[in-house]
């Protein structure tokens, strides 16, 4: 690519953005952050971002999952791949209790634990970002 | 105590007891209703919702019997008393079986009325204040997994985020670079045992059916005998594993059922003495494979026996050895259950203990097919 993608991290722990953001910076990534689900809304809306790292648990409970729900219904915001980065093994036992562990609860994205190692990240994001640009070409 | 009134229904055939008991009970303490036969009694037990039942044993139409079994029916917590004219210690048992709290022989005093009252009353709070402990009790488990798992978790996973970035900064000595490879290492553990306490605690072992297979517990022992084997090579135990081929598969997830005897076998060398052995046995018997694993280590005392299952709870016997905090048979139990199998243990203070896994086999498969016949014998660990 010759342009630096643009990425849209959404997550309320300012310290774990720092640690996520040193490795995409250092990939060469232009990394955008908002620290709760409204402003990153805002973010997300008020230009084009080429990928979205969400974060599922934040506020007053699972409001990533209310943010991909909104992106989903939405034609344009639709097309920005998701990578979903969350401590939620555990929590999504209570947010669905009986139900098996899905990652694919929204339509074409990624889910990585918290926390992620450097090359698994990098190698998701590459990934993510390939596939909406094969689907952008078609 | 709460600030209604008790209730009390009273089911009597014989008008002369209803009128007595109306005297003797009645007033400011209690409210009560009478019935004088065994099915209006029990449209007062649904509309009523009374604390506390007096049954007649013997009354025309349904039999005061038939009364208890379908208030236990309708709220096992209600605390039933019957009431007979022919207390022979056969039908007050009966009677005891069915679920009546007491009995009271006619003819009684207004004391013995009373006195019997209080006690069933009293009964009564301690049933509701189980039930209300017991549901609160449920809800600190899950809240405290809650808990663990967002508070613990999300400031572990931001120190290990910023580690990882740090690692990948070439800047660094190579001092530096080997201090954060050990604090990952350090934060990576507890990570672990924060899930484990996690799977202890909450997590749905109904999840794990959805993919259960056919597994061969010979090979899940053996993976779990090398997987404790540092530890006992460390306090020089033998672990002597006699699978008594042919034995079945079963219908499980490997992973779990190897963390199953991994717990057994990890407790079994933890508690042993060092240079004792420890015995893994495994056969088929109705059906059911048997895994039993004996140590001759420190034992478990009589009364620690019945709590050992049930999680952050460690024996007396056990409290000095090091290490653990424990959950692994609380887990232990989750899994083999899960796999509608049972965990049992015999055990004597200072001479050691037995664990016993129960599994049914899978029974559409054949045996399998193996050359060895008869035991099959082999030794790990120290040499003793």
């Amino acid at each position: 690519m010759s342009e630096k993608a643009k990425l849209l991290m959404i997550d309320d722990d300012p310290d774990f953005v720092e640690g996520i953001k040193a490795i995409l910076d250092d990939a060469g990534y232009d990394v955008d952050v908002a620290y709760n689900p409204d402003d990153g809304f805002k973010a997300l809306t008020s230009q084009h971002y080429d990928l979205l790292l969400l974060d599922i648990m934040m506020g007053r409970g699972a409001e990533g999952v209310m943010i991909a729900r909104k992106m989903r219904k939405d034609p344009v915001l639709n097309q920005v791949p998701v990578l979903i980065i969350t401590g939620i093994r555990e929590q999504i036992a209570f947010l669905f209790p009986g139900q098996a562990v899905h990652p694919g609860f929204v339509a074409t994205d990624a889910l990585v634990e918290k926390p992620v190692e450097p090359d698994l990240l990098l190698e998701k994001v590459r990934a993510l970002l390939q596939a909406a640009a094969e689907k952008k070409g078609k | 105590m709460k600030a209604d009134r008790r209730k009390i229904l009273i089911i009597d055939d014989e008008e002369v007891v209803l009128d007595s008991c109306t005297q003797i009970l009645g007033g400011a303490n209690h409210e009560l209703a009478t019935a004088n036969n065994g099915v209006k009694g029990l449209e007062f037990v649904e509309s009523f919702h009374p604390d506390l039942v007096f049954v007649d044993l013997k009354m025309p139409g349904i039999s005061g019997f038939e009364v208890l079994e379908k208030i236990r029916a309708v709220d096992p917590t209600i605390v039933t008393i019957v009431i007979t004219g022919y207390a022979t210690v056969g039908s007050a048992v009966e009677a005891m079986k069915k679920g009546a709290y007491d009995f009271l022989p006619k003819p009684f005093t207004p004391e013995e009325l009373r006195l019997i009252t209080r006690r069933g009353l009293e009964k009564r709070s301690l049933v509701l204040e189980t039930m209300a402990l017991k549901r609160e009790r449920e809800i600190m488990r899950e809240n405290f997994a809650a808990i663990v798992s967002h508070e613990l978790k999300s400031p572990l996973g931001a120190v290990q985020q910023n580690l990882f970035a740090m690692t990948r900064d070439a800047s660094g000595s190579e001092k530096q670079k080997e201090r954060l490879e050990k604090m990952k290492t350090r934060i990576d553990d507890l990570m672990k045992l924060i899930h484990k306490w996690l799977r202890g605690i909450s997590v749905d072992m109904d999840s794990i059916k959805e993919t259960f297979e056919p597994v061969s517990m010979a090979a899940c022992i053996e993976k779990a005998v090398e997987s404790t084997a540092p530890e006992a090579v460390r306090k020089d135990i033998g672990v002597a594993v006699a699978v008594h081929e042919p034995i079945r598969l079963v219908l499980g997830d490997e992973v779990s059922l190897t963390e199953a005897l991994v717990n057994i076998l990890g407790n079994a060398i933890k508690y042993s003495h060092v240079g004792t052995e420890v015995a893994v046995r495994a056969e088929e018997k109705n059906d059911r494979i048997e895994i039993s694993v004996t140590d001759s280590g420190v034992g478990i005392a009589e009364e620690d026996l019945s709590m050992i299952f049930d999680g952050f709870y460690r024996a007396e016997s056990g409290k000095a050895a090091a290490g653990g905090v424990g959950l692994g048979l609380a887990i232990t139990r989750r899994i083999i259950e899960a796999h509608e199998g049972s965990v049992s243990v015999h055990s004597e203070l200072g001479k050691g203990s037995t664990f016993v896994l129960s599994l049914p086999v899978l029974r559409s498969a054949p045996p399998e097919e193996t050359g060895a016949e008869g035991v099959k014998d082999s030794a790990k660990g120290g040499t003793g």
